[in-house]
């Protein structure tokens, strides 16, 4: 070892850029810690960015699992008064169609009320007045109070408070290894993906937030998290099918909940055991599933355009059984002293609407291991508003474009209006937290990319404009594109039929049989 | 239902792609009466560079020297690639009859003799091609001779950054400078449509030349966007090279494309010239078989008129052109539900990386044919007589990969309408 080796000292090392990464940093930024969070590659790359954005209102849980429930009733009134501008207060339906079991319908009111969730019997012409996309063939409904709720602009103003109070923020910094000296982590070995730089960060107290990947985070500690893998895959459509988030009232399945996300509606999800959380992709059959049981509910997604498939994993600490869904969506914290680390702290699992109620817990634990008493603020403070949110909310982009001042400003992205100077702006909020931009991270904080043209042109047009303003050089661009194209790949594949597959045709027209994108030497990542 | 309206043709070629155009033209020069339907905008799509045989085997990951040596591979790997009925000869032969239909239109094309050419896009990639439009043709020798190069990239115009195109080039040349030309009264976004207008306009091509001129001493040669005038590109570019004193040469970009614009221009007035009946904007659909001749239906906005014809030349296109048209479970043809050969199931339609070499599955489903280009039936037999199916449409053709859409579109479509002229038991003149 030498004496030259970068190491930077802190009081927690939060690992993970997720809804629980970031609420951890803010939350013991607001005790007066000091806090580094890192992310191995961008926020919300896991399971975060990869839901349906449902604020529950916990009758989704009132048969399998009442506690829950009641979490997510009480984070939700939280929520709503602390951080109004991450949600959309649309309210929901749960209807069932011909053949959903009738006693599950009839004992619904009574679960609901065990757990103290609101909800009340609608009449069936008025719940398909209230939203005419339903099928005339439902046989029962109920309005519950279900959200949308936006997890990364939730996600960026936790971090953003969080680095206002003095924390820090490294992405694309993957965590190596530990050392471990007498019981306690000594400190971590930080290696930096994007520059290919090593550093380390040696805290008093580390917390894992890292979602389907805690169990690998463990090992590394020499401790073991037997954890299940649970892939779901999720739909996003060409435009809002509702007013509400509308839930098919039956016990939990595939394609039974579709949600509202600003000027889209995305419906989901899918429940598939797979062997790791990496190297995941939604199926061809997953998206067959989730059309098909949908449309039950509503006919118009049997014949809607859709913009992009997704898929996250449900982080799941082993339990047994064979219905991944039965097994408990309440969070997991583990503190490891109990194996032997006494330093280290694991938050997994839980859902978006708890992720709150995670940090407190798990700053708690921090704070009693640090020896500091100073209480949680969250549950009363809110959530400020800052201008590096604006970009991620689904419509904004739609409205700032049509109030284009600035004559010099051009149009990059005509699908989903986003202008030259909000891309300009994101390159800056990019750069300031010690980022560098590429055409992926900037999607990652705009519409970019994902409207119709599935980014065949706009990719161009942000990627000249890059270079013109002098923010990327060199073969950069070149390899930017090309992992752009295969992100977005992801999420486009198994949805290519009638017009999509048309514009994706296009797209391969530009990028392969103009450009060549496939041909030469190409890095492999 | 028939009036006065309705039209009778020899032969009805439906789609105004670039097979169709070429069809089209083909047979006006046999003298068949002929009808082109369909909407010609899917040009502005096109790059307007003219590809034989890029890259063969695909997973080679290489740019072929030399197509005809490709052309012997393909045809003894690939049975049913739209190459295989035909051979270098043919394929030369239909280059250079578009290279003069187009060139008796008023634009200039510059057919290679035997290699591939050279080009640079402006995502500075190099793109094989073989016939390409003589504003591009200058910088073909580039590579060879490095020389010392400016790169002009134009204030306003989105996708193409000089800087960008240069980046690519690295190592590649001796000096390369990047200049940004601004035009009057261009202050923001700018469609390229609108430039090349511009282009044509004098004062807009003195301030031009007066930004590159200082430039002119220092360096061989300017790469430029490709909007050099919509008409008269060839004649505008080299009075900007007198009054530069410098070799010019395009750069072709994302779409809308100038250079597919001027070809779908050029087609217009040859087409219209050697009188061949254009309907533009109209869906051609309810194809019936007498026995005798066709009948189809041509419905726009405002009317259904019948059009009657001897033969037709399907030159739909592929998906964005809508000749072929997806659905969750198939893939369908659009105007006589013809047989399509396809993957069994929608999960083999695309692989998990968009950029891999072998390409998709999707990408070579298509309409299988005869030697005449006669698409078949589920038995391989001809589904009518006089029906053909050329250009992208066709079966095991994977042209974005290959880098052969051109080649594949003008043989096809000449082999096609000869092939229709003949069995009416004429004699080619």
């Amino acid at each position: 070892m030498s004496g030259a080796k970068k190491i930077i000292q802190t009081q927690v090392l939060v690992i993970g850029g997720g809804a629980t990464g970031t609420g951890v940093a803010r939350d013991l930024a607001l005790r007066g810690v000091k806090v580094i969070l890192i992310e191995k590659n961008d926020l919300n790359s896991g399971a975060s960015g990869a839901n349906h954005g449902l604020l529950h209102s916990g009758a989704r849980y009132v048969h399998s699992d009442a506690e829950a429930a009641m979490e997510c009733r009480a984070e939700g009134l939280i929520l709503k008064q602390i951080a109004p501008h991450c949600i959309e207060e649309t309210g929901g339906l749960f209807v069932a169609v011909p053949g959903d079991d009738e006693a599950y319908i009839a004992d619904f009111p009574r679960m609901c009320e065990r757990s103290g969730i609101p909800c009340r019997p609608l009449d069936l012409k008025d719940a398909r007045q209230m939203e005419p996309s339903l099928s005339q063939d439902i046989i029962a409904a109920f309005g519950v109070e279900d959200g949308a709720i936006d997890p990364f602009k939730l996600a960026i103003e936790n971090l953003t408070q969080a680095l206002d109070l003095g924390g820090e923020y490294f992405d694309h910094a993957r965590l190596e290894e530990f050392t471990i000296k007498n019981h306690g982590i000594v400190n971590a070995r930080i290696f930096n993906t994007k520059t290919r730089e090593t550093f380390f960060i040696k805290a008093d107290t580390y917390v894992s937030a890292t979602g389907a990947w805690a169990g690998q985070m463990a090992t590394l500690a020499g401790i073991s998290i037997p954890m299940v893998y649970s892939k779901g895959s999720l739909l996003v459509t060409g435009k809002r099918m509702a007013t509400r988030v509308i839930n098919r009232l039956r016990k939990a399945s595939d394609g039974d909940i579709l949600v509202p996300g600003g000027v889209v509606s995305i419906i989901g999800t899918t429940s598939v055991r797979t062997d790791s959380p990496d190297g995941i992709y939604p199926s061809v059959e997953e998206v067959d599933l989730i059309i098909n049981q949908g449309k039950q509910m509503i006919p118009a997604l049997g014949t809607r355009r859709y913009i992009r498939a997704y898929c996250g994993v449900r982080p799941l600490v082993k339990a047994g059984g064979d219905d991944d869904r039965k097994l408990s969506r309440g969070f997991s914290l583990l503190d490891h002293a109990k194996d032997g680390v006494d330093n280290l702290i694991t938050i997994t699992s839980g859902k978006l609407t708890t992720f709150r109620l995670m940090a407190e817990k798990t700053s708690d634990m921090v704070c009693e291991k640090l020896g500091i008493s100073s209480a949680c603020r969250t549950r009363d403070l809110p959530l400020p508003v800052t201008s590096t949110g604006e970009w991620t909310e689904p419509g904004v982009s739609l409205r700032q474009g049509f109030h284009l001042s600035d004559k010099e400003d051009t149009m990059l992205c005509e699908c989903e209006m986003v202008p030259a100077s909000a891309i300009d702006s994101i390159v800056s909020d990019i750069r300031r937290n010690g980022g560098k931009p590429d055409l992926l991270s900037i999607a990652l904080r705009s519409r970019l990319g994902k409207g119709p043209c599935q980014g065949s042109a706009c990719s161009v047009r942000v990627l000249s404009h890059l270079y013109n303003k002098g923010e990327i050089s060199g073969s950069e661009g070149m390899e930017g594109l090309r992992r752009f194209l295969n992100e977005r790949w992801k999420g486009e594949h198994a949805l290519l039929w009638g017009t999509s597959l048309a514009q994706s045709s296009l797209k391969e027209m530009i990028h392969c049989g103009l450009f060549g994108m496939e041909l030469g030497e190409r890095k492999i990542e | 239902m028939t009036g006065h309206r309705d039209i009778n043709c020899d032969l009805l070629v439906i789609g105004a792609g670039f097979s169709g155009m070429v069809a089209a033209a083909r047979a006006a020069s046999l003298g068949l009466k002929t009808v082109l339907a369909g909407n010609s905008g899917s040009l502005l799509f096109v790059s307007g560079l003219l590809d034989y045989l890029g890259v063969y085997p695909m997973d080679s990951g290489v740019t072929l020297d030399d197509p005809s040596q490709g052309l012997v591979r393909l045809k003894k790997d690939l049975p049913g690639h739209p190459y295989a009925v035909t051979g270098h000869g043919k394929i030369i032969q239909g280059f250079e009859f578009v290279k003069e239909i187009l060139g008796k239109a008023g634009f200039s094309y510059y057919l290679s003799s035997q290699k591939n050419l050279s080009i640079l896009t402006s995502m500075g990639t190099v793109k094989p091609s073989f016939m390409v439009p003589k504003t591009m043709i200058k910088g073909n020798i580039l590579f060879k001779e490095r020389k010392k190069l400016l790169l002009i990239d134009i204030k306003g115009l989105q996708g193409f950054s000089a800087r960008q195109v240069a980046a690519g080039l690295e190592n590649r040349f001796s000096e390369i400078k990047t200049l940004s030309v601004e035009i009057p009264n261009i202050r923001k976004a700018v469609p390229p449509i609108v430039l090349a207008g511009f282009f044509e306009d004098f004062e807009v091509q003195k301030a031009f030349v007066n930004q590159v001129l200082p430039f002119s001493d220092k360096f061989d040669i300017a790469g430029m966007p490709a909007v050099c005038g919509v008409n008269n590109s060839l004649g505008i570019q080299q009075k900007l090279e007198e009054m530069t004193g410098m070799d010019l040469f395009e750069i072709p970009g994302i779409p809308p494309s100038i250079p597919g614009l001027r070809l779908k221009n050029a087609f217009e007035k040859t087409l219209t010239a050697s009188g061949v009946r254009l309907l533009s904007n109209i869906h051609i659909k309810a194809p019936v078989f007498n026995g005798k001749k066709f009948t189809l239906t041509g419905e726009t906005d405002t009317r259904e008129l019948a059009i009657g014809a001897k033969g037709v030349i399907l030159a739909t296109g592929r998906f964005p052109g809508g000749g072929l048209h997806a659905r969750r479970e198939r893939i369908v043809e659009t105007v006589f539900r013809l047989n399509i050969a396809q993957p069994v199931n929608r999960s083999l339609w695309h692989g998990l990386d968009f950029l891999s070499r072998q390409g998709h599955l999707i990408n070579r489903a298509g309409i299988e044919t005869d030697q005449w280009f006669r698409p078949l039936d589920e038995r391989d037999r001809p589904v009518f007589q006089h029906l053909y199916a050329v250009g992208s449409i066709l079966a095991h053709n994977d042209w974005i990969r290959l880098k052969s859409g051109s080649g594949v579109s003008l043989v096809s479509a000449c082999a096609a309408v000869d092939s229709f002229y003949q069995s009416l038991g004429k004699v080619k003149p």
